[in-house]
């Protein structure tokens, strides 16, 4: 693409470093931008800068969160001994989109996998420990993707977590199509939520 | 069941290219490297949804060019399977079967039986045990969709079970727990494709017996063994012993992946006693005797491809081969022969039809009509 402007050139090339946009997409883009108020664009940038700044991560869940807790984690209605065990962010927006579960969130932030270079050590596991004791969590369900890293990340937490008072229980596996939670649509993710399973290890 | 048309689309050397296959005997002739193999390995291919030659996807691509595609239209039971092949540099392949794309690959597998038999295939006997365990694992998926599942579901486990280890030395720490839960979870799929594979030696046995005594006609007795170290001990107990090990190593040392085959001739080691014509007679044999398994089990005859077989067999042994498969009704059947008059001189002294194909720099030149030997 030929431009007359170097700085059109330099935004289209930003745009296009997205994913899912083409140049041609950016262009459009930008060339929207353009034929609008500059205040317009300020508001845009500057609304990606605050975000990019001030984004935290809850203390307690490890979701995004605008303050040292998050929205959900703050909420007094939301079950407070109840928690969903999921992979990331995304999986906590899906699960909120069926409005079905009314407890809180614990993101591991991945599934276990050596050959990708995550240990166990490279998740949310200790402090997913230790919140079942200070939140006195009496249920735990795993939102994890049904794949072979998902069981063993599974089937080790279930280990790790023998000693101790609380209920596992996963959601149907094989619900999501395509493999990971997002993908699921809401009503069978919803159904699958409220109609989880206690937890059994293989071969019991 | 049988193949009726093929169609090739920027595979290996072929940039674009149509046949129409004749139901029993097909016959490839021409030159080395003129592209012979590559039809029997696009037939293969369309059946296991990979290259016989073991031969990554990027390498089965015309030279220059960014996918290919394969086109087979099948018959088996009165029905009619389309399937295609795409395959793109940068992107998942796709199967598809009458239009639809497979989800998983391996759920292709065991729909279209096929054997290959290839010069090659001494490495049966003379290699490492990795060839006859892919020998295993390629009859057994073929028969069975649960032993596939379980093989891969098995491969990684262990690939991550020794990715741990690895990583576990590296950061100079042991865990203990991340383990035990790699082991409980290799237990299911190891004892499962254990037992098949020592239920399948059970069956391999006579068939190889009988096979050897067809091609060889020699007296002696031949045998193969099924070794694994489940056969001793369970799975679970083998790991915990070898647990100081695997953590020396940084690699899983006992499993179902350390299995093996043991080949006999008389009572002694194939390997060290037999001659090579035996050695030949035997490898032979064993293919043989995988077709007539998946026959067998299948209710339904695999495509049969040979490759160059006749530059490896001297020419009575493949007289032999010829009249077992046209008396004992094999299915269709592909052949490659560098020399198109030593074939016909051998497909003559019988009843049947047969198509000809003479292949050239990645073309067929000439279809010649069926010819009726007399
Ligand atoms: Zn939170």
């Amino acid at each position: 693409m030929n431009f007359s402007s170097k700085l059109i050139e330099e935004a289209v090339s930003a745009f296009a470093s997205l994913p899912g946009i083409g140049k041609k997409t950016a262009l459009r883009l930008v060339l929207h931008l353009m034929s609008q108020e500059r205040e317009i664009t300020d508001q845009f940038a500057e609304a990606l800068t605050q975000m990019r700044h001030n984004i935290k991560t809850c203390q307690r869940c490890h979701n995004l969160s605008d303050d040292v807790l998050c929205n959900i984690c703050r909420d007094p209605r939301r079950e407070p001994h109840t928690l969903c065990v999921v992979e990331g962010v995304r999986d906590i927006m899906a699960i909120e989109e069926t409005a079905q579960y009314r407890g809180t969130y614990h993101i591991l932030g991945g599934v276990i996998s050596p050959i990708e270079g995550i240990g166990t050590a490279d998740l949310n596991i200790d402090s997913l420990i230790q919140r079942i004791a200070e939140d006195q969590i009496k249920e735990i369900i795993m939102a994890i993707s049904p794949t072979i890293e998902g069981d063993t990340t599974i089937f080790f937490l279930s280990k790790k977590l023998a000693d101790q008072e609380v209920k596992i229980s996963t959601i149907a596996r094989g619900v999501s199509f395509g493999g990971e939670l997002e993908y699921a649509d809401e009503l069978t993710l919803g159904r699958s939520i409220v109609a989880r399973v206690p937890y059994r290890a293989k071969g019991e | 069941m049988r193949l009726l048309t093929l169609k090739l689309t920027q595979f290996k050397n072929y940039t674009s290219q149509g046949l129409q296959l004749a139901p029993r005997i097909n016959c490839f002739v021409g030159k080395n490297g003129m592209g012979k193999t590559n039809l029997l390995d696009a037939i293969y291919y369309l059946c296991m949804c990979k290259s016989q030659q073991s031969l990554s996807d990027a390498h089965l691509t015309l030279h220059g060019e960014a996918f290919f595609r394969l086109e087979g239209h099948f018959y088996k039971n009165q029905k009619r399977y389309r399937i295609v092949a795409k395959v793109q540099a940068r992107k998942r392949k796709v199967i598809e079967c009458n239009d639809v794309a497979y989800p998983k690959l391996i759920d292709h597998i065991g729909l279209l039986p096929v054997v290959m038999i290839v010069p090659d295939d001494t490495r049966l006997a003379t290699e490492g045990s990795e060839d006859r365990r892919r020998f295993l694992n390629n009859t057994l998926s073929q028969l069975d969709p649960r032993y596939l599942r379980d093989l891969v579901q098995y491969n990684r486990l262990l690939k991550q079970r020794n990715a741990a280890l690895k990583q576990m030395g590296a950061e100079r720490r042991f865990d203990a727990a991340l383990l035990a839960t790699y082991d409980e979870q290799l237990l299911a799929p190891a004892t499962y494709l254990h037992q098949q594979r020592a239920a399948f030696q059970t069956q391999l046995v006579p068939a190889l017996q009988a096979h050897y005594a067809a091609i060889s006609g020699g007296q002696e007795q031949v045998s193969c063994t099924y070794r694994s170290a489940l056969s001793e001990s369970n799975l679970a107990d083998l790991l915990v012993a070898a647990r100081e090990k695997d953590r020396i190593l940084q690699r899983t040392t006992v499993g179902i992946h350390r299995d093996d085959l043991l080949f006999q001739i008389g009572e002694y080691p194939l390997k060290k006693y037999a001659s090579q014509g035996q050695l030949k007679s035997f490898v032979l044999a064993l293919k043989l005797a995988q077709y007539a398994i998946l026959r067998g089990e299948k209710k339904e005859s695999p495509l049969l491809l040979l490759d160059d077989i006749f530059d490896k067999l001297d020419p009575s042994r493949v007289r032999q081969l010829i009249e077992l498969l046209i008396e004992q009704e094999f299915g269709q059947v592909f052949i490659t022969d560098t020399d198109e008059h030593r074939l016909a001189s051998i497909l003559n002294q019988f009843t049947v039809d047969y198509r000809k194909f003479r292949v050239a720099q990645g073309q067929i030149i000439d279809a010649a009509p069926d010819e009726k030997a007399q």
